[in-house]
């Protein structure tokens, strides 16, 4: 990964946490002051490095993980803005991405039952009988990652 | 993956789906590997973490064994 995929990945990361979506290679290009071409083809590199996922066929960003782009049954509070989490591990990591307490909404897929979880000083205080599983062997997260 | 709210409901749950049951965890546990896996993720300098760094934070937590083998 060079320097220019680095210093794409660090503002769109920087972006999505600031205002909550993901940067567009047009929107991209012109903050960077680079041409689009060259942007719609770091996000494919950084999407074919895992630092980044893509909508499939497109440059239209699904996940900057822990950060999920769309909405999903994770949302995640902390310092007073909220964001999506692409699972339930990820959900966990946005607070610690951002070093700070957080708050996770989530809910049970068995039987749709409200679940919440809140984070504090790096320690899960709320939620902490709760299970989570794993379906997809590690060696095989990224063959699906939407799935897994 | 996901959060549920016991054992019974995992079983539910992967029985209407029909998938093998995988790994199970608390949410205690994979709180504490989020926070050892994601807390570099914004930093300026990140760079893309080297896999036997990843495998390492995984065996700290006792997450050990086949299903845990990232490759």
């Amino acid at each position: 990964m060079d320097e220019l995929d680095l210093s794409i990945r660090t503002y769109l990361y920087a972006s999505f946490v600031e205002t909550g979506r993901s940067s567009t290679p047009p929107e991209t290009a012109g903050v960077l002051e680079l041409p689009e071409s060259t942007v719609s083809s770091a996000y494919r590199r950084l999407h074919d490095a895992h630092a980044l996922v893509l909508q499939p066929g497109t440059t239209e960003i699904r996940m900057l993980n822990p950060f999920s782009a769309v909405e999903t049954a994770h949302r995640v509070e902390a310092g007073g803005r909220s964001w999506y989490a692409n699972c339930a591990w990820d959900a966990l990591g946005i607070p610690s991405a951002l070093h700070t307490d957080g708050r996770i909404a989530s809910s049970c897929p068995d039987c749709g039952e409200s679940l919440e979880l809140e984070v504090v000083g790096g320690e899960l205080l709320r939620g902490r009988e709760l299970l989570v599983h794993f379906v997809v062997p590690a060696r095989r997260w990224w063959e699906d990652i939407g799935f897994t | 993956m996901v959060f549920l709210r016991s054992e019974d409901h995992l079983a539910r749950w992967l029985d209407e789906n029909g998938w093998e049951p995988g790994a199970s965890m608390t949410a205690t546990t994979l709180s504490e590997l989020a926070r050892r896996w994601w807390w570099t993720r914004l930093e300026p300098d990140w760079q893309p973490r080297p896999p036997a760094e990843s495998q390492a934070i995984l065996d700290e937590l006792g997450l050990t064994g086949p299903f845990w083998q990232l490759g």
